[in-house]
């Protein structure tokens, strides 16, 4: 019993997490010195790229800092923030944000999991449909704008000869406001489908095989073990994949900036296009910049949540 | 496992290779990348030219190149509006632009304003022949920037009227040699409209407004400056919009649509379908679309567009493109000159860039017979006299907010959701908020 | 006995017709999903005039618009600069992040928790909301319009810190521990014991750094204003403006464009899947 018990201190000190024992291999004064060299690159970096623009973008936020001027250029105080919220450029862009995030999350999500509880099931071929639904993931959204809007082509694409074998009349896709959002999630859906449907397929994979034999042999049928095992054996990858994925939607520019540049009228302007629009074609870096910590406090909200939940559901497993 | 892996590792190897092999001709630029000094020698020119345009353009090049075989020209066409300014601006201030650049003559001074283009100096440009005095005035003194010259307009591409010649004769619009007869004011502008609705039995004209911005703004400046009103004032930081004229401006089109003369809603895709398949008398919108027609072999001809409110002084909105050269990290005498020599190579080729519909305003062939006898771009050419261009501001100028702004309001009176004064006030409002904004430039 | 023999029977009868429907459907979606890739082969091995008419018949092939993809374009530049910038950002995030996890893993040092949340709190940060002083970071050092404008940035990534403790942590110690009995630096046990037995981890983390930066848009976008200094996504978005209505040819760039990662994709398959589905990255 209590050589088990110094055996577990021993591997809890490699570990890191109070470091009681003396050790004779390593001296007992730690490895400041080492470990700072160890460290030294990443922080550095991490300190140049990361934590020192945060500190900058949000002083900048509080000016009136411009592209194409040296200096900070006076300062705006709160004026760049009271501009924002004040005006409707910027909720407009955050709505469609949402919208975006709204139009696409349900569909990723219940897609992703169904088609992996498809695929699960079948036992050859998983190679094809992994191809099929993962590929798309894997090009540029470039790649992925470009056919798309060729499909989406008013009279000569795919979708609109299609549709019209049919005898149905078309929408603008992307021309019209009320469409154009609906057909970027569609191909967003498309595009990143295949990230999803690997997470649930391996969150499937790792339930026990027994557990659905012993619910076979108390005679439950496919539908009631899905029921019953698979979708509160998921629980935490769903959690995993949903906050993912909202977080990725919200995120979204390349898709609008590719496809729509924000229109037909501003109609899918991102919050992150906002930030572009603003920033980088109005040069207007001081306003971009309160902007983006607006956004970053969004994220922050996400994640958050995201915590809450997962603490929630380690409590009750 | 060990074995497959160097298998894998083999072929990702070969296939390197390969590519190494094949991008041999990119290898220096692409290492160039890697470094913060990087010349290649090239002449890059960007330009924003896509369709006709663009083919008219390459064809320009094209004489240039065998004229200077000892250049290498390096023409880049970006997609045009905000991002092409976007990405030519972050060139610039990122030490990299390109030799010669074309920008829209109301996008230029703001690119001065943020200080991204070369002066050109008098003596420079005399030494390539290109002297005040050998362009179109209007044009050549509306890119002056306090005095200064930083752009060399190649053409004035203004709003006009198409309109088929064949619904017009039978509508009797037609003069003896089959001409549009010239009309004037409200009462002649809405007659030629309805003459031409009963020989379609649909609409008189259109203009696009649907999902469409740039064209409302278009023809609404185009009105309200024949009436004589400004939007802007002071740089763009005062909003000076006349309610009278604007109102007067905005209830006539209004009419347009609510009368049946025009149709509701209409897009620009649609608008141009309409005048194509000849359902329509009247189009309206910028020359450049000659060549649709062209192509579509429709009976058309275009004029300047009416003089509906203006009486003694005619305006109408337009815009030109201008060569520009961004500013350089190190000034060199010799790059210069191959710049100018290569814009004005660009001028004397005016007649293939004029095919596209564009007002030449190099004078050598502006004023020539030849010129003369191009039909129907000679019809509308004075429109560059009268040239009424988006007033200044940081947040002006052609596909900029200040048209989406205007353009989004102006086509709310068309569509019949929204009253003149409504649309007055929501621009003012709107501009207004842009015009306290401290200018970023 | 024969009662639950026949009840097994049934189930199973059942269970293989549920099958059976599953795959019918999962079949369809994977056609449904394949359509958009196919339709794009298709159209761009057709002329540019024959692709106005809406058929998947190829009465033409061709592969002109390949050629003049190739031509007209800075295709190999971009590819160059794709395959630059995207294999030093793989290599720097896998060197620079399992260096400070071996430390965090391995070391003992002050304030170590401390690091190790200011490090993961990172992951929070997005760097989408850093483009504004990225960019005049780099226009004050002068380094816009280079690699090294694409490629810093990414480096200090906290998420492959964590992936690579994770992987440490769960390393058998023997071996080191005699290695360090016998006078082994931490560096020669880095290098010579811990990083090749966390080849899974190194190649999780270098092949999904390599797609994502090969993928990214909008950091490259702002900073690579040239055309022969763009990556693939760059040039793809920023170019197309040139093809006009060509639909031949825009599709060909798109498959050009597309062509180097479906390569990596096929070749790397399990790590990159397995890479998801172990650590949940995401762009």
């Amino acid at each position: 019993m209590s050589t088990q018990t110094s055996a577990q201190t021993d591997t809890d000190a490699h570990r890191g997490i109070a470091p009681t024992a003396p050790r004779a291999s390593a001296g007992t004064l730690g490895h400041g010195r080492p470990a700072a060299g160890f460290l030294a690159p990443f922080v550095v970096l991490y300190l140049l790229f990361i934590i020192g623009p945060a500190v900058y973008g949000l002083i900048l936020s509080f000016t009136n800092a411009s592209l194409v001027k040296p200096g900070l250029n006076g300062f705006a105080g709160l004026g760049n923030y009271g501009e924002a919220l004040g005006s409707a450029a910027f909720w407009s862009s955050l709505w469609h944000t949402l919208w975006f995030t709204i139009l696409t999350t349900p569909p990723l999500v219940i897609l992703g999991f169904l088609l992996a509880l498809l695929a699960n099931r079948v036992a050859r071929g998983r190679w094809f449909f992994r191809l099929a639904f993962f590929a798309p993931y894997i090009l540029p959204s470039a790649v992925v704008a470009l056919i798309w809007m060729w499909l989406y082509t008013p009279a000569l694409g795919l979708l609109d000869t299609a549709l019209a074998k049919v005898g149905m009349t078309p929408p603008s896709w992307l021309g019209d406001a009320a469409w154009a959002m609906p057909s970027l999630a569609i191909t967003t859906v498309w595009w990143t489908l295949g990230f999803n449907f690997v997470l649930y397929l391996a969150g499937l994979q790792e339930i026990p095989r027994d557990l659905y034999e012993a619910a076979a042999m108390d005679g439950a049928g496919p539908w009631q073990q899905i029921r019953s095992i698979t979708i509160p054996m998921l629980g935490r990858t769903t959690t995993l994949v949903a906050v993912l994925q909202v977080i990725a939607s919200l995120k979204v520019f390349d898709q609008m900036y590719l496809m729509t540049a924000g229109g037909p009228n501003f109609a899918t302007r991102s919050i992150l296009q906002l930030v572009y629009d603003e920033g980088f074609t109005n040069f207007r870096v001081g306003y971009a910049a309160a902007v983006s910590m607006l956004f970053f406090l969004v994220v922050l909200a996400v994640s958050a949540v995201w915590f809450t939940l997962v603490r929630r559901q380690e409590k009750v497993v | 496992m060990a074995v497959s892996r160097r298998r894998l590792l083999g072929v990702a190897a070969a296939a390197v290779g390969l590519g190494a092999s094949g991008a041999l001709g990119a290898c220096s630029s692409v290492v160039g990348g890697l470094g913060a000094e990087r010349d290649t020698g090239t002449l890059d020119f960007w330009n924003l030219f896509g369709g006709g345009d663009g083919v008219r353009m390459q064809q320009m090049l094209d004489g240039y190149r065998s004229a200077h075989p000892e250049v290498e020209l390096a023409a880049v066409t970006l997609a045009w509006g905000n991002p092409y300014y976007t990405k030519l601006s972050l060139a610039t201030v990122g030490d990299r632009p390109p030799e010669v650049a074309i920008s829209h003559l109301t996008r230029m001074k703001n690119l001065v304003r943020a200080d991204l283009l070369e002066e050109l100096l008098p003596d420079d440009l005399a030494r390539h022949g290109m002297s005040p005095d050998k362009f179109n005035r209007r044009a050549w003194e509306a890119g002056l920037v306090d005095g200064k010259a930083y752009a060399i307009p190649i053409d004035t591409h203004p709003f006009v009227m198409f309109y088929n010649t064949e619904i017009c004769q039978q509508a009797g619009l037609l003069d003896a040699d089959g001409k549009l007869k010239p009309f004037e004011g409200e009462a002649g502008f809405v007659d030629a409209m309805r003459r031409a609705k009963e020989v379609t039995g649909t609409f008189g004209g259109a203009v696009a407004f649907t999902s469409e911005t740039a064209t409302p703004w278009r023809m609404f400046q185009s009105f309200y400056a024949q009436l004589g009103g400004k939007m802007l004032a002071e740089d763009g930081t005062k909003v000076v919009i006349d309610d009278a004229k604007a109102a007067r401006a905005l209830e006539f089109m209004q009419g347009l649509t609510r009368d049946g003369l025009f149709p509701n809603p209409i897009d620009y895709q649609g608008s141009i379908a309409m005048f194509a398949n000849g359902e329509i008398g009247f189009f309206f919108q910028g020359e450049w679309e000659i060549t649709t027609f062209q192509t579509a072999k429709l009976p058309f001809s275009m004029t300047l567009f009416p003089n509906v409110f203006g009486g003694g002084s005619y305006a109408v909105q337009a815009d030109s493109h201008t060569f520009v050269l961004p500013k350089q990290p190190h000034r060199d005498q010799a790059r210069l000159d191959r710049s100018l020599t290569f814009v004005r190579s660009m001028l004397d080729q005016s007649r293939t860039w004029t095919e596209g519909g564009h007002v030449p305003l190099w004078l050598p062939f502006a004023e020539s017979p030849e010129f003369a006898r191009m039909s129907p771009q000679s019809e509308y050419a004075s429109a560059a006299d009268s040239a009424a261009y988006d007033e200044d501001g940081w947040y002006s100028g052609s596909g900029s907010n200040f048209e989406i702004i205007t353009g989004s309001a102006i086509g709310d009176v068309l569509a019949g959701a929204a009253t003149p004064q409504q649309a007055i006030a929501q621009m003012r409002g709107n501009l207004e908020q842009l015009a306290g904004t401290a200018s970023p430039l | 006995m024969t009662s639950t023999g026949v009840t097994m029977e049934r189930i199973q009868s059942r269970e293989r017709l549920f099958n059976r429907i599953c795959a019918g459907v999962l079949i369809a979606f994977a056609l449904l999903w394949l359509l958009p890739l196919l339709w794009a082969v298709d159209t761009a091995l057709k002329p540019n005039e024959e692709t106005t008419r809406t058929t998947w018949l190829i009465d033409n092939p061709t592969v002109d618009a390949f050629t003049r993809t190739f031509r007209d374009t800075d295709m190999w530049s971009w590819y160059g600069a794709s395959f630059i910038i995207s294999s030093l950002t793989a290599l720097g995030v896998v060197v620079v992040a399992s260096m400070a996890a071996f430390a965090i893993s391995r070391m003992r040092f002050r304030h170590k928790n401390l690091v190790f949340w200011g490090i993961l709190a990172g992951i929070m940060i997005p760097g989408q909301v850093l483009i504004v002083p990225w960019f005049r970071e780099f226009d004050a050092v002068n380094l816009l319009n280079t690699y090294w404008a694409v490629i810093l940035p990414q480096l200090p990534a906290a998420i492959a810190v964590f992936i690579f403790k994770q992987f440490f942590d769960g390393l058998p110690r023997d071996l080191e521990e005699a290695a360090r009995m016998d006078g082994a630096s931490f560096f020669r046990v880095y290098r010579r014991i811990v990083l090749p037995l966390a080849r899974p981890a190194v190649a999780a983390v270098a092949i999904f750094t390599f797609v994502t930066t090969w993928n990214d848009l909008l950091w490259p976008l702002l900073v690579l204003s040239n055309p022969d200094l763009m990556t693939v996504p760059v040039g793809l978005a920023t170019v197309q403006g040139a093809f006009g209505i060509r639909y031949a040819d825009t599709m060909a760039s798109a498959i050009l464009g597309a062509i180097p990662l479906v390569a990596v994709f096929l070749l790397f398959q399990r790590q990159i899947v397995q890479g998801i589905a172990g650590s949940g990255l995401k762009g």
